[in-house]
């Protein structure tokens, strides 16, 4: 029988990136709230700079909660799904925010508007066909605000590129307008970035440092980043990388307005007779637990949202909470950021001491930057060379052929070219298709028995094209390094689970094809909110973490704005 | 309330372990299950880690050493992952991470040798360099195969298993047993853990003048080993 | 299990390669070995039943104006698409007569006396040496030693793969010699293990 608690205003599901944004504008306003999380609070203390751990022993990730609730996944309809073999998402106060890359980037405005430019600029005969892109409900302008906020709120570096309206060379020409520039300079660029962003010049494109929610000087008492290099999977051993648990839920929970409950597994959300949400029922353990509230806010990454409301069926939801228009996980996407481009140059780099968030980009190439008239695809990709090398890693590194991969030439090969190798990241415009979509999977469940979620996605053949053409920019960019290897990646076929997944609860006016409003609550059952990239309609050319968090802070402050007419 | 975690290793014996050292104590090398035992050169015994392993005889402790041994030698350019401490490595990840390998190690082991002594004609810890070495290809890409030498699977995966372990206990940090003397991150040119690099830091490193810094990251003071699970 | 007969299609192709890649037709030499023969099986040394070594080979009636040689040795039934390549050496030297058993696999040991300069490319396994049959149980394979007379000095780098080869030679061969054994691995067989 489960323990009835004593209601909250407002319960938050999952307190990562997205949630653990929320709840400082929440409890700031005077609402009682309560943070479940599945995980638990972590310090730096837990983040050693230790290869075989983060990365080998997948810690801190083997938190029980994500592994039994890995996602299946098959390319079309006409297949089978298999079970993932392991779950990209960490169950934590902080959530994945806690090892993440913390690269954090603004949507350019393009991105909002994909349908309206591209038949401005092309005719709307080129908006891919089976795609279901809609426009956003609103525009950059509209969040810029929000991206302000958070930026200064979790700290972000960076260099700024346009200053209303005022283009800085330094950073990126192409970026929507900022009311001001970053709370702190980009990371420092290594003498190879240097190298790198030279030639870029040489080719006219346009490179700049990226922004990262990680500390590049003091800030907010935390110092900045030390360059230890063990960043990429790991968390941060001096409290540099920015993730909520350091920033925005101590601030919550000082107002004394926020309680954070943890190891607390939400299983489905009650609903009254009028379809409104009541509150959430958890497990501690083999304790179950009623949370009753006046809002529920769901923010536990892109499946297990989509999930939370598909399990959460009811007489006045038959198909799953606000899914009476059977579009809970439509309009689904994995990010397309594969189809890398790596190489081998003939000097060192000097990566040892490198962060994936440090590094030199090109957007030359993203988005509608650039003339699409004659090609095959719309949107683009981003290009990111960043410095990130760790010693079993670097071992583990190709031969291209010149060795079986071990014995005495091997060693000496590595001893000649550890610090050789290098590596772009690209990230493309993915766009929502009919045929990719989210929902529960007919055979497996988790321990409890509930169904984990199916990902029925294969890369189109939009997105494949933008790989390939993505892929010749960086070969060229190698060239001109003088690298005397390059391998490209395969531009794309099953989608998978991936760390930038988007869409299953997509933002929108329409309430025939979007789950949720232009504020972040369900069409349906309007005291229910998502916050997370779930509601994000497209991907733009780079992450979705610092998106996901301006529109959070913007739903929870449009809650609080708004508290009467959703609440009561 | 923990869920639970498995095969979780006491304390103690990590401390056991880190402690049994390389230098003086007798020689490990297992002389098998012959009469006499096997033949080791005298400096080679002294650098070897030595110590109790707790998931492997004696025997296949000598032919997983030997083939280790190939995979990273010890040669002009220095020592390799046998002295790097891998095979006490892995043994260590047996008791605790890998614990679901213990049964293709023994399995893999065993068929290791069937297939040297069937193809080759000898045990394989008994084969030249280079016939372990070509016994050793074959396994890898699969081709050890026939009169019942019994991999599991393809010996392919076998090599890759073996491989991958041997590559965290020479590159990985060594509170888990391995890179011992930092053995393996000298073979890179890794200049090793740090907690901050100053831009000056960053500039000898580019220079090839940052002396390597030798210390597992857990020398830092303020890391504990949570390992496993909540 | 029958032998199926693509020996003949099969080195009719490649000795059309071979003549459309040559000024003019190539000159037919004799391939031979001390320890194979066409049709035959080979011995086990020479896969990985045995201690997998590259068989030896000799030539004679080369061609005068030869100036350098190159072997390789595939299965045209196997591969996607075939041919699956277990050997390809290249820059041996005008003046040898012939491969010793055994070539080196590893870099650091050197070539046999009379084969400096001997060089090898990436076989099926993307590895630079010979590799010998692996054939699937009970399946006969048969494999194609092709010895090509090339009228330079070509010098051609290390790894080349069969595709690269077969390009850089093209309008320089002037002559080729072909044998093929075939396998078929032991089956399991209790006493062979001690």
């Amino acid at each position: 029988m489960a323990t009835q608690l004593r209601s909250a205003d407002v319960v938050v599901v999952g307190l990562g990136a997205a949630g653990g944004v929320a709840v400082q504008p929440l409890a700031e306003a005077g609402l009682d709230v309560v943070g479940l999380e599945a995980g638990t609070w972590l310090d730096r203390r837990d983040f050693a700079p230790d290869e075989i751990r983060n990365n080998y022993r997948s810690w801190p990730m083997l938190v029980k909660k994500t592994e039994q609730e890995r996602p299946t996944s098959r390319a079309t309809s006409a297949q089978t799904a298999n079970r993932i073999g392991s779950h990209p998402m960490m169950n934590a106060v902080g959530g994945t925010a806690l090892h993440y890359w913390a690269q954090s980037w603004r949507l350019n405005p393009w991105d909002f508007q994909v349908v309206s430019r591209t038949t401005q600029r092309y005719g709307a005969s080129r908006i891919p066909a089976g795609s279901t892109v809609e426009d956003w409900p609103f525009g950059y302008d509209e969040l810029e605000p929000y991206y302000d906020r958070v930026e200064h709120e979790i700290g972000v570096s960076g260099q700024a590129g346009n200053i209303r309206g005022e283009i800085d060379g330094r950073g990126n020409r192409f970026e929507g307008p900022r009311k001001r520039g970053y709370p702190m300079p980009a990371l420092r660029w290594t003498a190879f970035n240097e190298r790198m962003a030279d030639v870029a010049r040489g080719l006219a494109w346009h490179p700049f440092p990226g922004p990262a929610a990680i500390n590049s000087t003091a800030y907010q008492g935390r110092p900045g980043c030390g360059y230890h290099g063990f960043c990429n999977k790991g968390g941060c051993p001096v409290d540099a990388k920015n993730s909520p648990h350091l920033t925005t839920i101590p601030r919550a929970v000082d107002t004394g307005n926020l309680r954070v409950v943890t190891r607390a597994h939400v299983t489905t959300i009650e609903v009254d007779a009028n379809g409104r949400a009541t509150g959430v029922n958890y497990l501690i353990g083999n304790n179950e637990y009623f949370q009753p509230a006046k809002v529920v806010l769901i923010a536990s990454y892109t499946y297990e949202n989509t999930r939370l409301l598909l399990l959460s069926k009811s007489p006045a939801y038959p198909n799953g909470l606000s899914n009476n228009h059977g579009q809970v996980g439509r309009h689904y996407l994995s990010h397309h950021q594969g189809a890398g481009v790596g190489a081998l140059l003939p000097y060192d780099t000097g990566a040892w001491y490198g962060l994936p968030a440090q590094g030199v980009a090109v957007d030359d190439f993203a988005d509608d930057n650039f003339d699409h008239s004659g090609l095959e695809f719309i949107g683009g990709g981003n290009l990111w060379a960043m410095s990130d090398r760790r010693p079993i890693s670097a071992a583990n590194m190709s031969t291209y052929g010149r060795s079986r991969g071990w014995g005495s030439e091997w060693k000496r090969f590595i001893r000649e070219n550890g610090d050789r190798t290098h590596s772009f990241y690209i990230q493309k415009t993915t766009l929502p298709y009919e045929a990719n979509y989210l929902d529960l999977d007919p055979q497996v469940t988790d321990p409890l028995g509930f169904p984990v979620i199916r990902i029925t996605g294969q890369y189109q053949e939009n997105e494949r094209a933008i790989a390939t053409f993505t892929q010749d920019k960086a070969v060229e960019w190698y060239r001109e390094l003088g690298a005397t290897e390059i391998t490209r990646g395969g531009v794309g076929g099953s989608m998978g689970a991936s760390t930038h997944a988007y869409g299953g609860t997509r933002m929108g006016d329409d309430p025939e094809t979007n789950v949720v409003d232009r504020w972040g609550f369900s069409h349906e059952a309007p005291n229910v909110g998502v916050l997370g990239a779930s509601v994000m309609g497209t991907s733009g050319a780079r992450n979705p973490t610092l998106t996901a968090q301006a529109l959070s802070w913007r739903t929870a402050q449009h809650l609080v704005d708004a508290w009467s007419d959703i609440a009561d | 309330m923990a869920d639970p975690t498995p095969n979780r290793t006491p304390i103690s014996r990590r401390d056991l372990l880190k402690s049994a050292g390389a230098a003086g104590a007798a020689a490990l090398i297992p002389g098998g299950v012959t009469a006499e035992p096997a033949v080791v050169p005298a400096e080679r015994a002294a650098v070897v880690p030595t110590g109790p392993l707790m998931n492997l005889t004696a025997q296949e402790t000598e032919i997983l050493g030997a083939m280790v041994d190939r995979l990273i030698p010890s040669d002009d350019m220095g020592p390799g992952a046998l002295e790097a401490g891998a095979v006490r490595f892995i043994d260590r990840a047996l008791s605790e991470a890998e614990s679901d390998s213990v049964d293709t190690y023994r399995t893999g082991i065993a068929a290791l040798d069937r297939y040297s002594r069937y193809s080759r004609g000898a045990p394989f810890v008994e084969l030249s360099e280079r016939d372990k070495d070509s016994v050793l290809i074959d396994v890898q890409l699969g081709a050890a195969t026939g009169a019942e030498v019994g991999f599991v699977g393809s010996s392919g995966s076998f090599f890759n298993m073996v491989k991958s372990h041997t590559w965290q206990g020479t590159f990985g940090d060594p509170m888990y047993g391995g890179n011992i003397n930092f053995i393996g991150w000298d073979i890179l040119g890794y200049p090793g853990v740090r907690m901050r690099v100053s831009d000056e830091d960053q500039r000898d490193m580019e220079a090839g003048q940052l002396p390597p810094a030798r210390r597992s990251a857990y020398e830092y003071g303020q890391f504990q080993m949570t390992g496993g699970e909540e | 299990m029958t032998a199926s007969r693509p020996l003949s299609s099969a080195l009719l192709a490649v000795m059309l390669a071979a003549s459309a890649a040559a000024a003019q037709t190539p000159t037919a030499f004799i391939v031979e070995s001390p320890t194979m023969t066409t049709g035959e099986m080979m011995p086990r040394d020479y896969s990985p039943d045995g201690r997998n070594v590259s068989p030896p080979l000799s030539w004679r009636g080369l061609p005068a104006s030869t100036r350098s040689l190159a072997v390789l040795c595939q299965d045209h039934g196997a591969g996607n698409p075939p041919p699956w390549v277990h050997w390809i050496i290249y820059n041996i030297p005008a003046h040898a007569t012939g491969l010793p058993e055994g070539i080196p696999f590893d870099s650091s040991d050197p070539m046999p006396p009379g084969l400096e300069g001997a060089t090898q490319g990436s076989n099926g396994w993307g590895l630079p040496m010979y590799r010998g049959p692996a054939p699937p149980a009970e399946s006969l394979h048969h494999y194609h030693f092709a010895v090509f007379a090339l009228d330079a000095e070509l010098d051609l780098p290390p790894g080349l793969t069969r595709a690269q080869l077969l390009d850089a030679i093209e309008g320089h061969v002037i002559g080729q010699g072909d044998m093929t054994p075939h396998y078929q691995r032991h089956p399991a067989s209790a006493d062979l293990i001690p």
